[in-house]
């Protein structure tokens, strides 16, 4: 039991990990991304090699034992930027070995509680997303749009504006973890790739003008008498502002 | 997009006189995306929220603001004397796709103000959904106002290429509406909505028998009442929304506190606090629709108006307190949900989460529920952890005492409601 375990911050890192300790019944004392410097013979803890193929049977297992609305939760779980993220992530597994299906429904249970809220979290923040993209239209044909997310809710998000927009190439752009999806319309497909920042994109006149024309809708909306402006902070908040066109100037 | 000034000064006119209309939500259908744009998610999506909190989900607005007709409540009617307007069906469709395309809308809700006839206005409001749908191939969520007095063939087209279509019942009586929407007669009103309640029912069969019928208002109808303009009681008005969701199968009453916009002599001044009205009609309208009460629980001839400073579900209870406290681990779903402090999804918790294990108190947060009411109203394992005893009348001034915080000023409005299930069920858990 216990023991510091390590994976290289990947994805198929993070399930090679889980694959290895959760059918051992092993509950780690902490789940760290690797740092190669830090070489310490007595403190240096288990780190776990990459193994795409052992990764992918354990996802195949997953399937199979979670529940959808579990399997859900674990999406959105995945997707935390929480330091917390791998240990919560793996006493929930950890549960539904020992408990089956049903440890999704044990929401009073202290090691469903916590992976259960952070899910919420992240299935919350990548709802409010699906409102709050902006598309640019570029000179380059294609739209494009940037935020900087609490948690990585591009892969949640991604197949609702897949769905939507078929008929335009588009991206979203995370600023905060780097990374960004990329639609193709003529072939219909989406991408998670890594993306630099690299100043913003060439814009179309037709988009200065439908800015304008949003800001100007957006401004008359208000009905002056109901202002209150905390409310409207609780569900726009500062953070996301600079992103949406409607609050800028 | 030539004339760009001009289509900015017209978006304002336009924008201006449809946003009293309060109806946002997008949700409730299903259209699905084949090769154009647009979907209609089933659950409705907030693209921003205004400076007064309202979510931001379709571009509002009216084909023109001009009106043959005469409405004392409306900032449109025919004696006002504001500068006139129109889009074409062309233009609408324009700003339409260009604010869905970068995401700013979920879709569209076009109004209108009566130009010529009823029909004439309708065939307008057709022609813009239609280049839509089929010069756009469009298909996002669409709201289509209904005239009062249009022609049926003129609705059932509505219905054809709208996702929900809706008419303005505008006054809950006869009476009222005689007063004050002179040139709309109850049944000018009533008679499209039978229609568009029937022709759901009867498309909702056909297409069991073929999925290649095509759709009618799959998004449902809706009505509007405007409240606080006339002088009936909340008892009239949600007994005849009850009414309305089941007769007429309506999927949502809007309320809308009245806002003086003109000086009229048929009107009241300045109603008493018209916003906490409208917000606990629509606290009552959600225990009809989720909660499985009827209207004549909530308000009866005693007491014909509800509490203003206390939510319906809690006056209801407070009424009823021999049927308190219940005990979490046994009583049924819907006994649950009749508790205050326990919304649809804290009483759908308790009853997953009981099945693992009996509850205490102490777990009773976790799943949602608000403590600082149902403490009052239910027992975990024999456990009562109100400050005064269940039936006590001290109960009724603890519970006023402590209201939301968010009682105190200003109120939350109702008006984002029908955001993901998850959302609803924060709010709905938060409410009540
Ligand atoms: S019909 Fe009545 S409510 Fe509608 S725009 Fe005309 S005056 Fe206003």
């Amino acid at each position: 039991m216990g023991g510091d375990y390590c994976y290289d911050g990947s994805d198929v890192g993070l399930l090679t990990l889980l694959a290895d300790i959760i059918p051992r019944r092993v509950e780690p004392r902490s789940i760290g991304v690797e740092q190669p410097q830090q070489k310490d013979l007595f403190t240096a803890p288990v780190t776990v090699t990459t193994d795409p193929e052992l990764a992918e049977r354990f996802r195949v297992e997953l399937f199979r034992r979670l529940t959808p609305l579990s399997l859900e939760q674990l999406r959105r779980a995945w997707y935390a930027d929480h330091p917390g993220r791998e240990l919560m992530i793996c006493r929930f597994l950890l549960l539904v070995w020992r408990e089956g299906g049903r440890a999704g429904t044990m929401l009073a249970n202290p090691h469903v509680a916590p992976f259960w809220k952070l899910a919420q979290q992240v299935g919350r923040e990548a709802h409010r997303y699906l409102g709050f993209v902006r598309f640019r239209e570029t000179t380059s044909g294609y739209y494009y749009a940037s935020l900087a997310p609490d948690h990585r809710v591009l892969s949640l998000i991604a197949g609702h504006f897949a769905d939507r927009f078929r008929d335009q190439h588009w991206v979203i752009h995370d600023l905060r973890h780097g990374e960004g999806i990329v639609y193709d319309c003529t072939r219909r497909r989406w991408l998670l790739l890594p993306m630099l920042a690299e100043g913003d994109p060439e814009l179309t006149p037709a988009e200065e003008t439908f800015q304008r024309l949003w800001r100007k809708y957006f401004a008359v909306l208000a009905i002056g008498e109901r202002e209150n402006l905390s409310l409207q902070q609780g569900k726009v908040p500062l953070k996301v502002r600079p992103w949406l066109m409607e609050f800028s100037e | 997009m030539a004339a760009t000034i001009d289509l900015m000064d017209k978006l304002k006119t336009l924008a201006e006189g449809a946003k009293y209309d309060v109806s946002c939500a997008s949700s409730g259908s299903h259209r699905r995306n084949r090769d154009g744009i647009g979907n209609a998610a089933s659950c409705g999506i907030c693209h921003s929220w205004t400076a007064d909190g309202r979510c931001v989900s379709l571009l509002k607005i009216l084909m023109t603001n001009c009106c043959v007709y005469d409405c004392a409540y409306c900032v449109n009617r025919r004696s006002n004397d504001i500068p006139r307007t129109g889009l074409t069906p062309a233009e609408v469709a324009e700003l339409t796709i260009g604010f869905y395309r970068r995401n700013y809308i979920e879709g569209l809700f076009l109004s209108s103000g009566v130009v010529g006839s009823p029909d004439r206005t309708m065939e307008l409001l057709i022609a813009a959904v239609r280049t839509l749908r089929h010069a756009y191939r469009f298909n996002g969520y669409i709201h289509l106002k209904v005239v009062p007095g249009a022609d049926p063939l003129l609705v059932q087209q509505a219905g054809l290429v709208a996702d929900r279509v809706s008419v303005n019942l505008e006054l809950p009586t006869r009476k009222s509406l005689a007063l004050l929407a002179p040139d709309k007669s109850r049944e000018a009103v009533v008679e499209p909505m039978r229609q568009i309640s029937s022709l759901i029912v009867a498309n909702r069969a056909e297409r069991k028998e073929s999925r290649k019928v095509s759709h009618f208002a799959p998004a449902g109808q809706s009505t509007q009442l405007i409240v606080g303009a006339s002088g009936e009681s909340d008892r009239q008005i949600v007994t005849l929304s009850e009414q309305l969701y089941g007769k007429m199968d309506l999927k949502r009453v809007y309320y809308s506190a009245y806002i003086p916009v003109n000086d009229d002599r048929r009107l009241p001044a300045r109603p008493l606090s018209p916003l906490r009205r409208e917000h606990r009609l629509y606290q009552a309208d959600w225990l009809l629709r989720y909660y499985g009460f009827s209207a004549h629980e909530l308000l009866d001839e005693q007491c014909p108006n509800l509490e203003s400073d206390l939510d319906p579900k809690t006056g209801w209870a407070l009424r009823h307190q021999e049927l308190f406290p219940v005990e979490v681990n046994r009583a049924e779903y819907g006994v649950l949900l009749r508790v205050p402090g326990v919304g649809v999804r804290s009483a759908q918790r308790i009853v997953a989460a009981r099945r693992q294990g009996s509850l205490r108190l102490d777990d009773l947060p976790l799943l949602g529920v608000v403590m600082k009411r149902a403490r009052y109203f239910l027992t975990a394992r024999g456990r009562y952890a109100g400050d005064c005893s269940p039936g006590s009348t001290m109960l009724r001034s603890r519970l006023i005492a402590a209201p939301a915080k968010r009682d105190h000023g200003q109120l939350s409005l109702p008006f984002a409601r029908e955001l993901a299930v998850e959302a609803i069920a924060t709010v709905i858990s938060g409410e009540f």
